[in-house]
């Protein structure tokens, strides 16, 4: 205060108010006019939730993103994650040049070349695959596409089925029990939250990383402080859900599905049970259920998550009166553990058990994706890629050249399917055998199996074309990627698509630099949480710098210069009118369409109970109906169900095969059956049951469960370079009680060894007792933090993505030919020399690289990556 | 068919003056999302290391739950920083909200001691600055960077001169209050929600880090 003591004791003028309008003071520079701006809406690509937005460009740079008001999902809002497209986009180590590596791979030693070497060479190769009769040596991997179908465009017509993904590492143990209640159209649950009361959460965490996150946030949030509703969360840790929450319950990793059980327990108990709902939509009788549920009393599931089994007694009622104004929500808390997919089914059975379903306020499903005219969608119009596209693939099946080229045991497996699985087949890198319920409904895959399967064989690889992909960083057992991707013997050929030199592209051929979302064309349509269906476009706001082009750019070209037919998928010359044509039957003109960047229908009748909306006599005149079963199908084949038949009318039903809601399903088993797992066995069960993690009920004083976690202003791996995001989460300190803490000796910022431990259980390489790896950081206590759990965030330590990346204001390579930040004007005076948290400057530095060290753990059946039951060591250093 | 709002807002009367510009901010409603602070940054360019517009994360002192305070200017109706400033450079706008002449600042720092929120820092020209409610912004009739992005509507901006405008009633309804009253400088942000422990917390908060607690962004 001394400066302002002399000031203060004389005050050398007068408050002003009124006398200093703003406009003669002198600007602070960088500003925007928003005057002179122009607003263009398009779609975010800040995470997987796609919120519309408006950005701002002023002089030919986009300066400021906004919500889209006119968005019905997002309502004008956005999230911390949607301004750092900016920063993406004007990175100054951002990509803009092809490159070509001339060192050993890995060497980080590249040369310039133009995109007609690069492109000739690469499609040159791409031919020599496709020609060879293996087209599915090239493989497509993505970490995150939003092309709507515009890649997959790409790798049909070359003819490869491995356009892989990362479903499994994301939420496929969550999607398995969805599908098989509701059906494949609903992958992604819409719940009321904008007009529910009560609200029962099972580790989910919408509140900073959820797919649709920000459309939940704020429904939760009016809902809860606007109309008294309540949210109960149960978490291992304080997420900020779990903060915010009217009621927080830690829990032991992967008891949730215990939790629910007791909650289902009491419902049926009490008799609280919405029986009409149950027996008119539910495929299996109450009595079944009552039975299984009775030995989970509440007292039991106390024992297994330390939820006091007063508290369920109270959660189960309050839920149940509430009903239909009240709904589960669950995520990776609950589904990314080895009794995920179970556990997740007995959360999903509560809101059926009280009739939510479909309800105002309740448990809801809204028509997704590309529109097709499929369930939910009549009467909207169609939103399909334009003609002509690339025909279907083949699958392999039983005597064709590629199925007998398969390992001989896998061959067995697979001629063990049910033919309607063996049609589904198209290799092991697309649809792996083991897992037969990653491609059941849809091809979710198992993508933290893709090296290890082409290094034991069971793959060959000739091109590898990866894209917005980050595995070398960020899968489970990181390293193991990198060392498939480091073996030229495995990999011949790897050329990578990105935006940002990255720990994957540093292990690349050859590098194609792309454009980023606010410079690109995308389609776009999702689940909508107002339950009214829209579509928006991506639309370019300005043009790329450099050399980046558009990934309909590139692999148009690579198609061209491939050609033997390819061509002809790929006739356009602007973007554009490739958009404009996908997007003909909307009932709007192109330019008012890129003028509001979204259309609706705002007549349309919300998603409410679609279950009981009448099937259109158009659909009825060659329909057949099951006496038995009342299940209309669409002709006498019977091979499509349209609707049920209820008190004698035809509905619609939900969109699965008996046209109920399937808490009943024998797939479990079959697939049990398909991969030799013993039907006894609790993954097998077609009803819902609980079962432990293998190995927790014998953890031993010094084991601990390590979990991980996103931070609201990080995505995955993707975001570590965002200036602004990293100013704020740089570091990812080991979370955990202090009482653990005290336990083990430790204090409040100590230094820690975790140690981490194979997974029991069938899971891939279970059992082995070598540690998977280890890494020190530093301790941070924090209450509410179950004792058992340390838990750390995932998104940090980098060692590529630039200097902030880096965390680092040591200067990236200045002869790094991939780059010329002077030239595209995208210099930024914060890079390098304000990143204060770098350790030149005497910050913590970047964090700590934790992925190489958590086992890669697929769930059995099903393949999700079970994030969270990472058995481990700790020690003070 | 609902009009294209962005287009809408250069038009007459988008951004009418406010007889006394505020906000208020609900801590029932915020998420800790950080788009405030994240928006702010990009609205103002604003150099790493120093911030308009800050999000802290405080451990509740009983209980096991994380509580978020979003801190910006307050804009005080009596304002310690305007009677510190010794070359005239702090003035007050015509809606109330406290400004920073860049011409008339010296860059000495007394606003930067005087002001008891830690709202004001000497940018990377020397200058000081802070948080001005996006006057560019509100002049056309744009919301503030940080109310505009709110996902959950926590910050909200309106009049609090005039009884009619709902930010202003929301104010009334909830009996929103200033952070550190004792301060007496009868703040133009207000909050819902917001308990007595969380001033002392708000010191220290939870760093992310806590082997940076004296650098990391919340404490700066």
């Amino acid at each position: 205060m001394g400066l302002a003591s002399g000031a203060l004791a004389v005050p050398v003028f007068e408050r002003m108010r009124g006398d200093a309008p703003h406009a003669t003071f002198k600007l602070r520079s960088g500003r925007i006019d928003y005057t002179r701006a122009k607003a263009i809406p398009t779609v975010c690509f800040g995470c997987t939730t796609a919120c519309g937005v408006i950005g701002w460009v002023q002089d030919g740079r986009v300066r400021r993103i906004e919500g889209n008001p006119l968005e019905p999902n997002s309502r004008g809002k956005i999230c911390a994650k949607a301004n750092g497209m900016i920063a993406y986009t004007y990175y100054p180590e951002r990509l803009l040049y092809p490159l070509q590596r001339v060192g050993e791979r890995g060497s980080g030693q590249w040369k310039r070349i133009s995109w007609d070497v690069a492109l000739d060479e690469i499609a040159s190769r791409l031919r020599k695959v496709r020609e060879s009769g293996h087209p599915e040596r090239f493989i497509f991997h993505y970490g995150r596409d939003k092309t709507k179908g515009f890649s997959s465009r790409f790798t049909n017509a070359f003819g490869t089925p491995n356009r892989l993904n990362r479903r499994s590492i994301c939420s496929s143990n969550r999607r398995v029990p969805l599908m098989s209640f509701y059906g494949r159209e609903f992958e992604w649950e819409t719940q009321d939250f904008a007009n529910t009361k009560y609200i029962v959460n099972f580790g989910a965490n919408p509140m900073e990383a959820y797919q649709g996150g920000l459309f939940m946030m704020q429904r939760i949030q009016d809902a809860r402080v606007d109309h008294g509703a309540k949210m109960v969360t149960f978490e291992v840790r304080p997420s900020a859900t779990a903060s915010v929450s009217d009621e927080f319950h830690t829990v032991m990793p992967g008891s949730d599905g215990a939790v629910a059980a007791g909650i289902a327990h009491v419902i049926l108990r009490d008799g609280l049970e919405d029986e009409t709902f149950w027996n008119r939509w539910v495929n299996v009788p109450l009595d079944p259920i009552r039975e299984r549920f009775a030995q989970y009393t509440p007292e039991w599931a106390e024992a297994e998550s330390g939820v006091p089994a007063e508290a369920i007694e109270r959660i189960a009622k309050g839920f149940a009166a509430a009903a239909p104004y009240c709904t589960t929500m669950s995520n990776r808390g609950s589904a990314k553990h080895y009794n995920g997919v179970q556990a997740d089914r007995i959360i999903r059975m509560l809101d059926p058990l009280v009739g939510n379903v479909g309800k105002p306020g309740g448990f809801c499903l809204s028509s997704l994706r590309m529109w097709a005219g499929r369930y939910g969608q009549e009467g909207l119009p169609k939103i399909s890629q334009p003609q002509p596209r690339p025909p279907k693939l083949e699958p392999w099946l039983p005597g064709t050249p590629k199925f007998e080229s398969l390992p001989a045991e896998v061959q067995e497996r697979v001629k063990g399917f049910p033919e309607e699985w063996q049609k589904k087949y198209f290799g092991e890198l697309a649809t792996p055998s083991e897992y037969p319920l990653s491609w059941h409904w849809y091809n979710m895959r198992v993508g933290q199996l893709v090296q290890d399967y082409i290094k034991k064989g069971r793959a060959d690889v000739e091109v590898y074309m990866s894209y917005t992909y980050g595995a070398a960083y960020g899968y489970p057992e990181a390293k193991l990627v990198r060392e498939v991707f480091r073996d030229e013997s495995l990999i011949p050929f790897h050329v990578a698509i990105d935006i940002g030199y990255g720990e994957q592209t540093a292990l690349a051929d050859m590098i194609l630099p792309e454009a980023t979302s606010l410079e690109r064309w995308d389609a776009h349509s999702q689940n909508a949480y107002n339950l009214r269906p829209y579509t928006a476009i991506r639309q370019p706001l300005v043009d790329p710098p450099g050399e980046a082009r558009p990934l309909q750019i590139i692999l148009r070209d690579l198609a061209r210069r491939i050609g033997g037919g390819m061509e002809q998928y790929f006739d356009f010359e602007d973007v554009e009118d490739f958009y404009r044509e996908w997007y003909k039957d909307v009932p709007m003109s192109w330019e008012e369409l890129k003028r509001r960047g979204v259309w609706t229908d705002p007549d349309r009748p919300l998603d409410y109970e679609l279950y009981e909306r009448p099937v259109p006599e158009s659909e009825l005149a060659n329909s057949v109906t099951d006496r038995e079963t009342g299940i209309i199908y669409a002709d006498s084949s019977r091979k499509k169900a349209i609707g049920i038949m209820q008190d004698g009318k035809a509905v619609r039903g939900f969109d699965t095969p008996t046209r109920k809601v399937q808490v009943y399903d024998d797939i479990l088993q079959r697939a049990a059956r398909a991969v030799g797992i013993p039907e006894d066995d609790p993954l097998a069960d077609p009803l819902p049951i609980f079962h432990g993690i293998p190995g927790f009920d014998e953890l031993t004083d010094d084991q601990f469960i390590l979990t991980t976690f996103k931070w609201n202003v990080h995505t995955q791996g993707r975001s570590g370079h965002l200036k602004y995001q990293a100013e704020i989460v740089h570091t990812n300190p080991l979370f955990m009680h202090p009482d653990t803490g005290s336990q083990l000796g430790i204090e409040d910022g100590d230094e820690v060894e975790v140690t981490t431990f194979r997974p029991k259980g069938r899971t891939y390489r279970a059992g082995e007792t070598e540690p998977v790896g280890s890494f020190r950081n530093r301790v941070r206590f924090l209450r509410g933090i179950h004792r058992r759990v340390v838990t750390s965030s995932h998104h940090v330590g980098h060692w590529e993505h630039g200097a902030v990346g880096r965390s680092s204001t040591d200067k990236a390579d200045a002869d790094f030919p991939g780059t010329d930040a002077q030239a595209a004007g995208l210099e930024d005076a914060d890079i390098p020399n304000r990143i204060w948290w770098s350790k030149e400057r005497g910050g913590s530095g970047g964090g700590v690289h934790i992925n190489d060290a958590l086992p890669i753990n697929p769930a059995p059946l099903v393949g999700g990556q079970n994030w969270y039951d990472n058995v481990c060591r700790v020690r003070k250093v | 068919m609902t009009e294209v709002p962005w287009e809408k807002i250069h038009q007459p009367g988008a951004g009418a003056p406010k007889k006394r510009a505020g906000m208020v901010v609900d801590l029932r409603r915020c998420i800790g999302c950080h788009a405030c602070s994240v928006s702010c940054k990009t609205e103002h360019e604003v150099a790493l290391g120093s911030f308009r517009t800050r999000v802290r994360y405080l451990e509740e002192p009983e209980g096991n739950q994380i509580r978020f305070l979003p801190l910006l200017c307050m804009q005080c109706e009596d304002a310690p920083c305007l009677d510190a400033c010794p070359t005239g450079a702090i003035a007050r706008h015509a809606d109330g909200h406290v400004d920073i002449d860049r011409d008339r600042c010296c860059g000495n720092k007394a606003c930067v001691a005087a002001c008891p929120y830690q709202a004001i820092f000497i940018d990377e020209g020397g200058l000081a600055d802070k948080c001005d409610f996006c006057t560019h912004r509100t002049e056309v009739g744009l919301d503030p960077a940080c109310a505009a992005a709110c996902p959950t509507d926590a910050i909200r901006y309106g009049d609090l001169g005039d009884a009619d405008d709902p930010v202003a009633q929301y104010v009334q309804k909830h009996a929103a209050t200033a952070f550190k009253p004792e301060a007496g400088t009868r703040p133009s942000v207000v909050y819902v929600g917001l308990e007595d422990w969380m001033t002392d917390a708000a010191r220290t908060g939870i760093q992310v880090s806590s082997d940076d607690d004296e650098i990391v962004y919340e404490t700066r």
